[in-house]
């Protein structure tokens, strides 16, 4: 009961008055004089008297519809098995680039579209993982906290091939990734799992902080590496021209080798990748994990239309087959 | 100006000449009986046959009974049952008749009005109005109607002159019959006619079918009735019923009723009177 609440109780106080619709019922009627001539109908008294609370209950239906009623936000306990998985993702400007490493015109062909495609799939497959989000681009943006909302990761997901904005700075948005771990049990295998088509360079004291950050809470980072053909593969890199400027991925991936954590790194180019990347999530050991969602406040004020919509009904249909008047007014 | 003829079973009293046969003696030619000179009789009536026949010798004088005026009187129940459809002209247009025949006949005439309260709304004492036929309709045009009329017990004699006059009771009888027998027990010293205005709709329902709110203009009763065919005829059978039970009633203390219903035909009201003195 006291999840219930009234965003506009004054409407409230028009409640008494529907009170004097059961004692005074509206019109007065056609007059006439020899009323005890009319032949007794119990019947019609009773339909009469229905019709008085009828209305009444129809006008109380109104004002409570106009107060109107909500259920209270929420938390819902919700028990969470397999992986916790902290989507990162690169929304700078590169990722509006197709593969070829032009900005094309169509968004269908870039990069964020791609990873869109790749992770809705990737989400579709691990129904039973939480997820969270972070985009990052100069600064991270902290989308959705670990929860196993369905449509609210699917949302989350389908918004990402939005035109991305700013530089590549990947050590913030890890950070923040990392965060979503922070005070938390340990009850799932828990994975970063980094969308970016580039990396950058990272001071050494930040590098430290991952580092022990990454150690901290026991995650694990795959990086799904959004290659274009002219840029180096960090698999297979050449042997020759490796430098911090020219390649900042393949240094990148040398330092994430170096976390201490289990790395894997997917090329976006090869499809099996994904398959592989879903693999290497499923065998990892889960535990359920409680954690509370919060639901929020539902407007019922719709119900209370909608049954006011069924009683008036037949106050309509009586007021249609009543006779207004008898004899012709006076003039 | 319409106008009917009325007659009375009955000898007035007064003794104003007027039309009607009466119980006083005077310049007639009615017949009446002989009575002797001395009494101070009218010597222009000596009857000689009478006369030389009389075994003392006396003069015997005949006499006569005059005719005289009847008062008429007119109650009308001015309350808020008879504002339905036209009845309020129906109302004035029945009196100004009265009216203007009690004039044409030479008779006083006298209108006590009841709507609400103790006192009647409109009272017009006995007298020869000449204008009353005029006056009266216009006067009861601005005469809200409200109250209980009738209905409620009033001590109408107050009101009305003491002689015996011819009263016509002017009403809908919209109300208990024992309140209408009651009535009449009072104005028994009178001869009453009672006129029901009655209009056709009150029986006839508007539609056949439909839910009809009702209230009472008298008592405020509300009543929402489903009206059906069936309900129609109820409702005459009703007023046929409560026709035979007016006229039971009005016969038993004196006179049947006359009905109005819808419109006024001065010419059947005096086919009414010449049926009751026939």
């Amino acid at each position: 009961m006291t999840d219930l609440g009234l965003s506009h109780p004054l409407w409230l106080l028009a409640w008494p008055l529907t009170l004097a619709l059961l004692r005074y019922p509206g019109r007065k009627g056609a007059p006439y004089p020899a009323m005890a001539w009319l032949p007794v109908d119990p019947l019609s008294r009773k339909i009469d008297r229905l019709r008085r609370w009828l209305a009444w209950a129809f006008l109380s239906c109104l004002i409570l519809a106009l107060a109107g009623p909500y259920l209270k936000e929420q938390k819902v306990a919700r028990l969470g098995t397999g992986a916790h998985i902290v989507l990162t993702i690169d929304r700078s400007s590169s990722m509006n680039e197709d593969f070829s490493g032009y900005l094309s015109g169509n968004a269908k062909d870039s990069k964020s579209a791609a990873a869109r495609k790749l992770l809705l799939r990737f989400v579709e497959q691990r129904r039973q993982d939480l997820f969270a989000m972070v985009a990052f681009s100069t600064a991270p943006v902290h989308i959705l906290p670990l929860t196993q909302d369905r449509v609210a990761v699917r949302a989350a997901v389908e918004a990402i091939d939005r035109r991305g904005r700013g530089v590549t700075n990947i050590a913030p948005g890890l950070l923040m990734a990392l965060e979503e771990f922070r005070d938390r049990p340990v009850t799932g295998a828990r994975v970063i799992l980094l969308v970016s088509d580039g990396g950058t360079h990272i001071d050494q004291d930040t590098q430290e902080r991952i580092r022990q950050r990454f150690r901290d809470v026991g995650a694990r980072l795959y990086w799904i590496y959004l290659r274009n053909p002219r840029s180096i593969s960090v698999l297979h890199p050449p042997k020759r021209n490796l430098s911090e400027t020219t390649t900042p991925e393949y240094f990148l991936h040398r330092y994430f080798q170096t976390l201490g954590v289990p790395y894997r790194v997917f090329e976006a180019d090869d499809p099996e990748s994904l398959a592989a990347a879903i693999d290497t999530v499923d065998r990892l050991e889960n535990r359920p994990l409680r954690y509370f969602e919060t639901i929020p406040r539902r407007d019922l004020s719709a119900y209370l239309y909608g049954l006011g919509l069924i009683l008036g009904l037949p106050l309509l249909l009586w007021n249609a087959l009543e006779i207004r008047q008898w004899f012709a007014p006076k003039r | 100006m319409e106008e009917f003829h009325y007659r009375i079973p009955w000898r007035a009293t007064s003794a104003h000449p007027g039309h009607h046969r009466s119980r006083t003696e005077g310049g007639g030619f009615e017949f009446h009986g002989h009575a002797s000179l001395a009494t101070g009789a009218d010597p222009r009536h000596i009857d000689v046959r009478a006369s030389l026949s009389d075994p003392f010798g006396e003069y015997q004088v005949r006499r006569f009974h005059q005719t005289s005026i009847v008062p008429v009187q007119v109650i009308a129940d001015l309350s808020a049952s008879m504002v339905l459809g036209h009845k309020p002209e129906l109302l004035a247009r029945v009196t100004a008749a009265i009216a203007w025949s009690a004039y044409r006949t030479g008779d006083p005439f006298g209108f006590v009005g009841i709507a609400d309260g103790d006192t009647p709304a409109i009272h017009w004492p006995l007298r020869r109005h000449r204008s009353a036929a005029l006056t009266l309709p216009r006067r009861l045009s601005e005469q809200p109607f409200q109250g209980e009329g009738l209905a409620q017990s009033l001590s109408l004699n107050a009101w009305l002159d003491r002689r015996r006059s011819l009263v016509f009771l002017l009403s809908d009888f919209h109300f208990p019959l024992s309140r209408l027998q009651t009535l009449l027990q009072r104005l028994q010293p009178h001869d009453v006619v009672p006129l029901v205005l009655w209009l056709s709709q009150e029986w006839r329902p508007p539609a056949r079918w439909g839910w009809l709110p009702l209230h009472d203009p008298e008592t405020g009763a509300r009543r929402t009735t489903w009206f059906h065919p069936g309900t129609g005829s109820a409702l005459r059978l009703a007023f046929e019923r409560r026709r035979r039970q007016l006229t039971e009633l009005c016969r038993r203390y004196g006179r049947r009723p006359f009905f109005v219903v819808d419109s006024f035909r001065p010419e059947a009201l005096s086919r009414y009177f010449l049926e009751s003195c026939a």
